[in-house]
């Protein structure tokens, strides 16, 4: 009752219209159904001619089977109607259609993310090799300022294990010191690599 | 939910069309010289059954939106999570034109290596 108490006019009279519209509409289907059944049945005696009577049923019969006919359309509209009214106030459904939206959004949402994470993990580190390449070959005119991300990763691991030798490749690499002696002794590359003294103070 | 309830109303629509029907078939029984008594009982059964369902299955929707209904409009939204999930979407569509980007040049440098040898 406090839930019916609470629904606005329009709303309440509504419903009570559409309540009004269904009994109406049933009552006429049965009503008229009957009247044509009762119809039919033939009586032998009768106030008017035969053919008279005949008429008259049958013009009877006739507007009685548009009513039965328009209250059915009736119905229709009136199905119609409360498809209408479901889909805009009935709030609990319209709730859990929007939270499962949502989450579908957010699934392929998280599950696009995922993918452009791993995928950059994996360019990253085909980068970190041809970094490595590059900037080893003859091709390459580094800036030391600007450390390419393999140099950065050596002198990372470098400093984290100073016992341990500072690469593999010393013949290759210009300097194996901070970016204050590279800028001092911009050097350029022989033969493809790097030059095989390197300078210690 | 949604969806069963409107299902149900399609039930309905469906339900008064054979309202329609049996009445129809009724009549035209009716109207022969020799009736068939057993197809007239079946198909009166079957219109007071759809009748009857018809009626009952929308006095249930009525009383439910009764009970539903509050009168204010809803103001829920999908728009956010939509407009994440195009962003993510464009990120990766982004990420794939520059990575073809990136492949055609490799194939472009690679055709000049090719040529420069040959």
């Amino acid at each position: 009752m406090a839930a019916q108490r609470g629904l606005p006019q329009s709303k309440e009279s509504l419903l009570q219209n559409y309540n009004k519209r269904l009994k109406d509409d049933i009552r006429s289907i049965l009503d008229n159904f009957t009247e044509i059944i009762k119809t039919a049945k033939i009586e032998d005696e009768t106030q008017v001619s035969r053919a008279t009577q005949a008429e008259q049923d049958h013009y009877e019969m006739h507007v009685r089977a548009a009513n039965i006919v328009r209250a059915g359309e009736s119905l229709m509209k009136l199905v119609s109607d409360l498809k209408q009214f479901l889909i805009l106030n009935d709030f609990p459904s319209v709730n859990d259609a929007i939270s499962l939206q949502n989450q579908q959004l957010r699934s392929l949402q998280d599950e696009c993310d995922k993918k452009l994470t791993s995928l950059r993990d994996e360019i990253a580190i085909d980068l970190y090799e041809l970094e490595e390449e590059y900037y080893s070959s003859s091709y390459s005119q580094w800036d030391s300022t600007d450390l390419p991300l393999c140099e950065a990763y050596r002198r990372r691991d470098s400093w984290a294990s100073p016992g341990s030798s500072c690469s593999s490749t010393q013949g290759d690499r210009e300097d194996a010191e901070g970016p204050p002696s590279q800028e001092a002794n911009p050097q350029h590359h022989l033969n493809g690599h790097g030059t095989s003294s390197i300078e210690k103070p | 939910m949604a969806n069963e309830r409107l299902r149900a109303l399609e039930d309905v629509e469906k339900e008064i069309a054979t309202v329609m029907q049996c009445a129809g078939n009724i009549v035209l029984e009716l109207s022969k010289d020799k009736h068939n008594a057993s197809l007239l009982d079946r198909q009166l059964i079957q219109f007071q059954a759809s009748v009857n369902r018809v009626e009952n299955e929308l006095s249930g929707q009525i009383r439910y939106l009764t009970q539903v209904a509050t009168g204010q409009p809803h103001e829920g939204s999908t728009y956010s999570a939509r407009k994440d999930c195009q962003m993510a979407l464009n990120r990766a569509e982004y990420a794939k034109v520059k990575l073809g980007e990136l492949g055609r040049t490799c194939e472009v440098m690679l055709e000049q290596q090719q040529q420069q040898q040959t």
